[in-house]
């Protein structure tokens, strides 16, 4: 129509023929804007559902992994195929797959017009085209890099920066001071190199392209202008091409950036179906589940060997062997490194459980459905984990939905509900950043809350009471105890006071069962269990004290 | 605890106020030390802009002297002069392009380095009251926005007026009346720029708002997956994320809306100008008022002329945000620095030299107590919760040189509180408290910090290798490592002492963590040593090497310990019992039993199996 416009200028009666073209400029230009309008929205919000399905999928499969799997991949690993991954497939899925539709009409459309204009011209003007497409093809991986690098040493800076003010006081009482400024000054430093080397890139890459089109634009130019005195082509031809080419010129450099989300949107699929390929953990009932056998040991532990994979530290535990009646309070002692945690995590079936080895009631772990043994065990581990939510939340984290009555109860006999009642909000309010921080005490009671609450039947406390004071410790023990008729419970603990008080005692020492017996059998004996209580309590000078 | 509710009125009130040209003065102080490079960004762009403004000119030029007469006389040396302009606009663009983004990343490197020393030197109280989210909030985003500013703010706002400038004088120049048709569209584009500019803003800072809860959800569940798994709750877990995730996709969906509205409908306008330049230029043509070349021009101009008009209002915005920004800033490198960073208090000379006399002398314990606290009262700073009362109430103890002192009592007694104040990070409200003599306020810092080893509650170290995390307490390395017992255990791994610890250590096991925590407070040989309960998840073996080996190194220099376990008690020469805030009991292990007092209590609980 431009070409018509312009041809009209020239051509008798030319006026209302440029009205005319004009006037169907605007309806076109307003029906593109249209068609532009649904085609963008149609595809946008089609991805940005599979982005959201994707994520939605991946969590689902990820969270359902072996722990083991955790215990290999850092948490960043996970992290960035969640987000920066999933972010990655949209890209191309949206946006890309825009700009790919969108170029591929442009081109059709515009060449076909073009060639009627002049397919001499065409052939010169497509020339550059593949320059073009490479240069922003190649531009768009080298920023890629450029920006990863960035952005990974802009992880390193905030890492120092989170280091220093978590370690405020040491530097402080150190006087490291100066020595931080300079670490953290060589962690800015290298974040602004990689900065640099990205805005190289990208102003070499606009001065480039613009050049690159330019000369593209002057041989049309000189091509056209020679046409045009020859008579080969109109004025308003002419014009029309210059037009048409400026309308390709985006798209053909678009097109290099297309390939590059193409490439990146697909390496992302693969990261993520490498995960999605991961086998979860085995969840479904067996066909035959193991019944209860009535006059069985709650608890029976029968020659347990576990080593971790991929770790040659050798086997954690070694035939490990003991039973626990229901009702049962065991304590487990052991020096750190000595399987404690090891053996609380395989009772949860945390990590696989070699089949016959551990039964609950009788029945073979191996074959109970997962679900049901986590159900039957509550763990509070040594490492108070809570989530950023209400009190609430927590607490009854082990229930479908959380009962506030049942939570209070469990709190009480956490000794923590006097406190939750002093905080803003009780029940309701919220740990974490924003809301209240609690201490490491207050952190400790509210998991063996969240445990009490979650009503297993064997409860495992691994060391989860060491930032509670002994007086408190010694309260919680009595409201566990003083409900023992349901619960069997092991634990384990560096204070005496507690282990006196349980049924048996199981030493352990380097993955194995060294002692096992009451308190005062254990001591009477004067074993491995004889040397940590002696060596603790300093009984000489206990019996020097008057 | 109403962490840092000072920050939230804050911004608030920044959001605001919006521009101060006081801040904007200071801000551009920051651009003086880059002079050069500001000259080399702005030559570059006038230079460039010049050269862009030259090319539908020369244009015009090939259509009315060649195209329309059909010579082909100077043809090739307009088109050369046409390519000349492109290559000088595209190598100006690369030169103002990398100059500017040079001069934005240096003073943002600047910027941040000078936050982070300035956070060194502020109170630890401070660090109490605000959570280190928005700490590393103020140097990434802020610091962010400030280089936005630079970049893509203040030197391009001159560029775009420049070419607007430009663009709009030469089509005066050309044709006035066809120039008036041009800006005939700027209103109405204007107006509809600025009206979804407001809504697409708005509705970016929503999605990314609900994309960091997306990540935030995702990071807790990843690092808690134990528990997640320990409680069979994978199903309350993704159900909890389904409802965040399907909130993020709403607002990505209403921001696809919007701009599916905005990016045609800015299209539009560009072809309904092209259009109306059309008919009026086509008429003006046929009447022979303008020539052809001029309109071509025309067309070309139109086309740089409405991308700075778009952009305008992003400009604004990104002023806006970096003045917010540079306020929460500059309102961390004003703060005032701890005092033990300020002057010495005058009188603290003399007393200095007298100690180092006594020092010298090494009479044990002939001179002043090592550490005294002489009616002590404190309570921590406001800002950590409204009614925080008094945390210490008249605390008085002396530890003579060389002496070891325990301090017992329950949760919230005041115990940590004692070896805060002794280390000064935070000031005492009331009383005194003298170190061999002298008030700790009249010690210099580098002094007070040489004199004093601290070993945290929580065993911290920073990443790097256990040799470095040694070597950040003093010189004494290898008699620290041995006596704290990590040569033993580093001895077995490939790597020994320069075995990377990982991020806060976390490589390490809590017990080893503890022990390299021990000895870099021993690699400095300190005077005082400081322990909080550093023991307590030690398992009982490796904590009695430990404390054997302490007792070795401990004989001869005054320590201050808060722990709960018992050998460490026994073996203390002065036992504190705090209560309250109060020093309640003070005595050896004998004399306080026999007091049947609070520590008697305290005893017999923790110790009741035997």
């Amino acid at each position: 129509m431009t070409r018509e416009a312009i041809d009209g200028i020239s051509a008798p009666g030319g006026r209302a023929r440029v009205v005319r073209a004009v006037s169907w400029m605007v309806l076109f230009a307003a029906l593109h804007g249209g068609f532009r309008y649904f085609g963008r929205r149609g595809m946008l919000v089609n991805a940005s559902r599979v982005e959201m399905r994707l994520r939605r999928d991946l969590l689902f499969h990820v969270i359902r992994l072996p722990l083991a799997f955790f215990g290999r991949t850092p948490t960043g690993d996970v992290m960035s195929r969640l987000t920066n991954d999933v972010s990655a497939v949209w890209l191309f899925l949206g946006p890309g797959l825009l700009i790919l539709a969108g170029t591929a009409i442009s081109y059709v459309l515009a060449l076909f017009f073009m060639a009627r204009i002049s397919v001499m011209l065409t052939l010169v003007s497509l020339a550059l085209a593949p320059v073009v497409v490479i240069t922003s093809r190649e531009y768009g991986r080298a920023f890629h890099r450029y920006h990863r690098k960035a952005q990974e040493s802009l992880a390193a800076m905030n890492a120092a920066l989170q280091e220093n003010i978590a370690g405020i006081r040491l530097v402080k009482a150190y006087g490291l001071e100066g020595q931080e400024e300079k670490r953290f000054h060589r962690a800015c430093r290298e974040y602004y190199r990689q900065n640099v080397s990205v805005s190289k890139t990208s102003a070499a890459f606009h001065g480039a392209i613009g050049l690159l089109a330019g000369i593209g634009v002057a041989l049309v130019l000189l091509l056209g202008a020679w046409l045009v005195i020859r008579g080969r082509l109109t004025l308003g031809g002419f014009v029309a091409f210059n037009a048409y080419l400026a309308m390709l010129s985006f798209p053909t450099m678009a097109l290099g950036w297309v390939i590059n989300l193409f490439q990146r949107g697909g390496s992302a699929m693969g990261r993520i179906n490498e995960f999605l390929g991961i086998p979860a953990e085995p969840r479904e009932p067996s066909l035959f589940p193991p019944r209860k056998v009535p006059d069985a040991p709650f608890l029976e532990v029968s020659d347990l060997s576990f080593a971790y994979e991929g770790q040659d530290r050798g086997e954690a535990l070694r035939g490990i062997t003991f039973s626990l009646r229901k009702g049962e309070i065991a304590g487990l002692v052991g020096q750190t490194g000595s399987g404690k945690t090891t053996l609380f995590s395989l009772l949860l079936r945390l990590y696989p459980v070699p089949p016959g080895t551990v039964f609950l009631e009788g029945r073979d772990v191996s074959a109970i459905p997962l679900d049901e043994v986590r159900r039957a065990v509550s763990l509070v581990s040594q490492d108070p984990f809570l989530f950023s939510d209400t009190i609430l939340a927590n607490i009854g984290f082990g229930r479908d939905v959380p009962d506030e009555e049942d939570a209070r109860r469990a709190a009480s006999m956490a000794r923590f509900l006097a406190e939750i009642e002093e905080m803003p909000g009780g029940m309701h309010a919220v740990i974490g950043e924003r809301g209240i921080s609690l201490s490491g005490g207050q952190k400790q009671r509210a998991t063996i809350a969240r445990a009490l609450c979650a009503g297993g039947e064997l409860l495992l406390l691994d060391d989860a009471l060491s930032a509670v004071d002994s007086e408190t410790e010694q309260e919680i023990f009595r409201e566990i105890l003083s409900v023992r008729g349901g619960r069997t419970v092991l634990f384990s603990t560096h204070r005496m006071a507690s282990l006196s008080r349980c049924d048996r005692i199981l030493v352990l020492e380097g993955g194995r069962i060294v002692e096992e017996g009451t308190h005062d059998l254990l001591l009477s004996r004067a074993g491995a269990y004889f040397d940590l209580y002696s060596r603790q309590l300093l009984v000489r000078e206990l019996e020097a004290a008057p | 605890m109403s962490n840092g509710t000072e920050f939230y009125f804050y911004e608030d009130r920044v959001e605001a106020r919006g521009m101060d040209i006081r801040l904007l003065r200071r801000l551009l102080s920051y651009l003086v030390p880059h002079k050069g490079l500001i000259a080399l960004a702005l030559a570059g762009l006038l230079l460039g802009t010049a050269c862009q403004l030259a090319g539908p000119y020369i244009l015009k030029l090939v259509i009315d002297r060649n195209v329309t007469p059909r010579v082909l006389d100077g043809m090739a040396g307009r088109i050369l002069l046409y390519l000349a302009a492109l290559a000088g606009a595209m190598g100006f663009l690369y030169l103002q392009m990398f100059s500017v983004s040079l001069i934005g990343q240096r003073v943002i490197l600047h910027i941040r380095t000078e936050m982070f020393g300035r956070l060194q030197r502020l109170p630890v109280s401070f660090f109490d009251r605000t959570p280190t989210g928005r700490l590393m909030t103020r140097l990434t985003s802020d610091v962010e926005a400030l280089q936005e500013l630079i970049s893509s703010g203040l030197v391009s706002t001159v560029g775009d007026v420049a070419l607007l400038a430009g663009t709009a004088s030469v089509l005066l120049w050309m044709d006035a009346r066809l120039a008036l048709v041009v800006f005939a569209v700027l209103p109405a584009l204007v107006l509809f720029v600025e009206l979804l500019k407001r809504f697409i803003r708005e509705a970016n800072r929503e999605k990314r708002r609900k994309l960091a809860r997306i990540n935030a959800y995702l990071q807790e569940h990843v690092s808690g997956v134990a528990v997640v798994k320990a409680f069979v709750q994978e199903e309350k877990s993704v159900r909890g994320f389904d409802a965040r995730n399907e909130e993020y996709c709403a607002e990505s969906i209403r921001l696809t809306n919007f701009y599916s509205v905005y990016f045609p409908g800015v299209e539009l306008f560009a072809s309904v100008a092209v259009a109306l330049l059309l008919w009026q230029g086509g008429i003006r043509v046929i009447a022979g008022a303008v020539t052809f070349g001029t309109l071509v021009a025309f067309l070309e101009y139109a086309q740089k002329f409405y991308n700075p008009i778009k952009d305008m209002s992003d400009k604004y915005n990104i002023l806006q945000a970096a003045l917010a920004s540079s306020e929460r800033i500059f309102h961390i490198l004003d703060m005032e620095v701890s005092p033990e960073y300020g002057p010495v208090p005058s009188g603290g000379e003399e007393d200095a030299g007298a100690v180092d006399a006594w020092g010298a002398g090494g009479a044990r314990r002939a001179g002043p107590p090592a550490i005294e606290f002489r009616d002590v009262w404190f309570s921590y700073p406001k800002g950590g919760g409204e009614e925080r009362g008094m945390v210490l109430r008249g605390v008085s103890f002396a530890l003579l040189e060389g002496e070891t002192g325990a301090i017992v009592g329950a949760t919230g007694a005041g115990k940590t509180t004692i070896l805060n104040l002794l280390c000064r990070f935070y000031e005492i409200s009331r009383g005194e408290i003298r170190l061999f003599g002298r008030d700790v306020r009249e010690i210099p810092r580098g002094e007070l910090r040489g004199m004093i080893s601290l070993v945290l509650q929580d065993p911290f170290l920073f990443s790097g290798t256990i040799r470095e995390n040694v070597e950040a307490g003093g010189a004494a390395i290898d008699r620290a490592v041995e006596v704290a017992g990590v040569a033993r255990f580093s001895a077995a791994w490939d790597g020994g002492l320069i075995t990377q610890v990982g991020e806060r250590g976390g490589r390490l096991s809590v017990g080893q963590r503890q022990l390299v925590s021990f000895a870099r407070a021993l690699a400095r040989d300190p005077k005082i040593l400081i322990l909080d309960e550093a023991t307590s998840s030690v398992d009982p073996v490796t904590e009695h090497e430990l404390q054997s080996a302490l007792a070795k190194i401990l004989s001869g220099r005054t320590s201050l310990v808060v722990a709960h376990r018992l050998s460490t008690i026994l073996s203390a020469d002065r036992i504190i019992v705090m209560h309250r805030g109060k020093v309640r009991e003070t005595g050896t292990h004998q004399e306080l039993l026999a007091a049947r007092g609070i520590y008697h209590r305290l005893f017999t609980l923790q110790f009741a199996g035997r």
